[in-house]
Formats: C-alpha cells, structure tokens, sequence
C-alpha cells in the first residue's frame, strides 16, 4: 500500500519557504531596529527572501502531475477555503510580489523601487505578516493531517516557525558576507537571533518527541526511528549536532568575542543552520507513519 | 435516497487476492496498481494462533479527510454516500493521500491525477453491485443500502455488531468488518 506520497520536491518547498520568509523578517527587522548599522544585513535578507520563495514555489508546482501538464487546471486550487493548500496559494500569491517589490524599494532597484521606496514603511508590515503567515502556514500544512498522527500537532507549526527564523537569519547573514565581508562583525549582534531560534527550536523539538512517544502507537514510531531507528543516525548528525548545538555554541561565542571571530567559522555556523533546517524538514516528512488500521 | 457502503466478513476471507485482480480488470488498472488490498494480521502464540486477512479500501467516510484538504475541491460526495474524485479538477498535489488515514488512495501517473475505490458506482447505477463484491469466492464482502435497516447489510452490521476500521479516527466510514 501507498505510504508517504511526497519527496524531496516538498521538502526544498517547506525549506525554501520557510527561508525566504525568515530572510524577509530579518530583513524587516534589522531595518526597523539598527538601520544604521545593519543595512547590508537588510539589504543581503530583502534580496533574498523573494528568489527562494519563488524557488520554493517552482518545487511545488513541479511535484504536481495534471496541474503541471494542464496548468490552467491550477485556478481551482484556490477553491476550497478548508484546505490549507487554498490558504498557501493565496498566501504565496500575496507574499512573493511584496517580497520582490520590497527588495527593490530596500535597494532601489530599478524605476519601481525608486518608487516603491517611498512606501517602503508600508511594504515591512504587510511583508512581514505575510511572512510569518508563510513561514507558520508550511508548518500548519502538514499540522492539519489527520492520515499521519506524528505531523498532527500544534507543536508542528512553531517548530517549523522556530526553523524558519533561524535558517532565514542565517541566509541573511550569508548574504550579508557576501556582499561586504567587513560587516561581519557587525553581524555578530545578530548571532543572538540564531541563539534565540535555536533554543525555540531545540525546546519545541525535544517536546515534539517527547510528547509523540506517549501521543500514540504510530507517533512514538515516528519519534522512535528518530531517535533511535533507520532514521536516528541523520537526526542526531545533521539536524542536533550540526543543526542546533555547533551554530548554538558559535553563536553564542560569536556574540560574546563580538568580531573576533574568525569569519569562516560566523558563516560555517549559518550553513550548520541551513543543512540543520532542510534536514529537519526532510526527517519530519520521512519518519511520517500512517496509522495502523488493522 | 440510499446510503450505500459494505459490510466485510474477515473471519471467511482466505487471502486468494481475487477482489483486487476483478478489481483491477473492472477499472483497467495496470497489473501494480490497486484500490483494494488485503492485510494480513498475525495474532495468538503457538500452540493457539492464526492469521487474519483484512480486505481494505477506500472507506467512503462520511467525514473524509482526503474531501477536506483537498485544495481543488476535486474529491466530492455523491447523494448515495460514495466518495467520488472529479478528474478534471484534480492537479496531482497528493495532500489527499497524506491526508487519508487509511492509506488507499493512488496516484495514476498516465492521468496524473490521484484516483481510489469508487465503489464500482457504473455498475452500481444500473442495479449491480460492485466487481470486489460479486466475484469473492467465499462472499466475504456484503453490499447495500445502509440507511434501510431490512437491508442485508444492515441486519448484518447489527446481527455481528460490526464496526468499521479504527471508528476512534472519527472519520464515519462505510465499510463495516466483523473480525471474530
């Protein structure tokens, strides 16, 4: 019998969403809170927060199979207001133009940025619900399944929450050394963020499986080859170790010896944060166990 | 209007797979694709054990998952009850088949869309019944009308008290098993 129907498509869609919005709130918020100071981390966040959304985006659609060959078939998709797909379409529909406008009127890109710009106080509260709603809406989208009792949680869409704030601060950050190293230092006040995410995520994470062992016979196996079966050695490698404790510990250090550290280990934490992220993403999808109906 | 659905006899059930292939050439599926299954289930130890067959598939809930999130409202119920996939609306995201905690919905990669049991409903409009039902050898399957009570499903369900799959998931499904 059919078990899990979606792959990798999904997950880069459930990671890439939740990047490019945590990328939008850091943008938004270094904006709001040290516009002085922290422009290139705004800057490097606005740019890319649009790019993975749309990227994400092209994943979802590419793991449709008529509404991909008879793409007119996709205007239903907006039809029925209890499914939470509907939601994610009109959701991603608003979120991915105000995305892209916003980092045009952030960088002043072109004749509509310029433009833009000036309600760019306007365009930051509207992106930014609209990228918390992306962000907490992938984790509500597999929240919602009842076919799958260990995805079936409240705690599902604050975790995803968490992951997508950490990863998207990260993505920021990247960007940011990308653009001009020498504000990495800078970037080191920011390295309290990822010690906040990281320690949501880590907490709700380890409620998550806590709760699941006891929740149900199929949530505990789900929580079981996490922890300790066929999936246990991806997550205690990629998403505790190198998910959250190494860039937990970086962070931490990095905010404490502000921009003495070396620069490869303040981007290597970012990128501890992105493969920790995916791989949460993909754990959760994997380890879904159907319930046991005989 | 009737209510249709089937009630499900595991303790006559030997595993000979024939609802599955009548199944198959009823739909024309190819030879790896189903919408019916049948599970096996151990239980008992030595000396006092013995293996259940659990025919399965879609459970025309009342109450379907797969109806709910479904984006493109292409899964829909018919006035008799039975759980129906409109082709033309369907794009292939296969929430449904996360969503259904049965497990019975497959995808049909030529159409692309994600099709199931429909409880042969062509055979069923012109006052047969469905190819699973008719072709069981030992008549495991019993079919019809759930909302008349002198029906012979109805007596059954009541005679054997038989419940559907995990009643406790809440879905209100209209296949009904007796398992002892």
């Amino acid at each position: 019998m059919p078990e899990s129907a979606w792959g990798w498509l999904i997950i880069s869609y459930l990671f890439l969403a939740g990047a490019g919005a945590g990328a939008f709130v850091s943008a938004v918020a270094c904006d709001l809170l040290a516009p002085d100071w922290s422009k290139t981390l705004a800057r490097a966040g606005s740019l890319a927060a649009g790019p993975l959304v749309a990227v994400g985006t092209v994943c979802l659609v590419l793991d449709l199979e008529a509404g991909l060959w008879q793409p007119w078939r996709q205007i239903y998709l907006v039809s029925n207001l209890s499914s939470m797909i509907t939601w994610g379409v009109i959701i991603l529909s608003l979120f991915i133009p105000v995305a892209f406008l916003y980092a045009a009127a952030l960088n002043e890109l072109t004749v509509v940025g310029r433009y833009a710009r000036k309600y760019l106080r306007h365009l930051e509260v509207v992106g930014g619900f609209l990228a918390v709603a992306t962000a907490g809406y992938t984790g509500v989208l597999i929240a919602v399944v009842n076919g799958v009792p260990f995805w079936n949680t409240p705690a599902m869409p604050v975790l995803f929450m968490a992951s997508a704030m950490s990863t998207g601060l990260a993505v920021a950050m990247i960007g940011a050394a990308i653009i001009d190293i020498s504000t990495i230092r800078t970037m080191s006040s920011f390295a309290l963020g990822h010690v906040i995410f990281l320690s949501v995520e880590g907490l709700v994470l380890m409620l998550l499986i806590f709760l699941s062992l006891t929740r149900s016979v199929e949530a505990a196996a789900s929580a079981t080859m996490l922890i300790s079966g066929a999936l246990s050695p991806y997550f205690w490698a990629l998403v505790v170790v190198v998910g959250i404790a190494v860039p937990y510990i970086l962070s931490i250090v990095e905010y404490y010896e502000y921009g003495k550290m070396p620069k490869s280990l303040v981007v290597g934490a970012d990128l501890c944060v992105l493969i920790g992220g995916m791989s949460l993403r993909a754990l959760i999808v994997f380890s879904g166990v159907a319930p046991h109906i005989v | 209007m009737p209510h249709y659905g089937i009630a499900i006899d595991t303790t006559k059930c030997i595993g000979c797979h024939s609802c599955r292939v009548a199944c198959q050439n009823q739909q024309g599926l190819e030879y790896d694709q189903s919408f019916n299954w049948i599970k096996e289930r151990e239980q008992g130890r030595f000396p006092s054990f013995g293996k259940e067959f659990v025919p399965v598939q879609c459970n025309h809930c009342a109450d379907a998952p797969c109806q709910r999130v479904c984006p493109t409202g292409a899964i829909y119920t018919s006035p008799e009850g039975i759980v129906l996939v409109h082709r033309e609306r369907c794009v292939g995201c296969k929430y449904c088949i996360e969503a259904c905690p049965y497990k019975v919905r497959v995808v049909n990669h030529h159409e692309g869309i994600v099709v199931k049991c429909w409880l042969c409903n062509d055979l069923v409009a012109k006052g047969g019944e469905p190819a699973c039902v008719t072709t069981c050898p030992t008549q495991v399957r019993i079919f019809g009308d759930l909302d008349d009570p002198n029906s012979r499903i109805s007596q059954f369900i009541a005679k054997h008290r038989a419940q559907p799959l995990r009643p406790d998931l809440d879905t209100r499904p209209r296949i009904f098993y007796k398992r002892s």
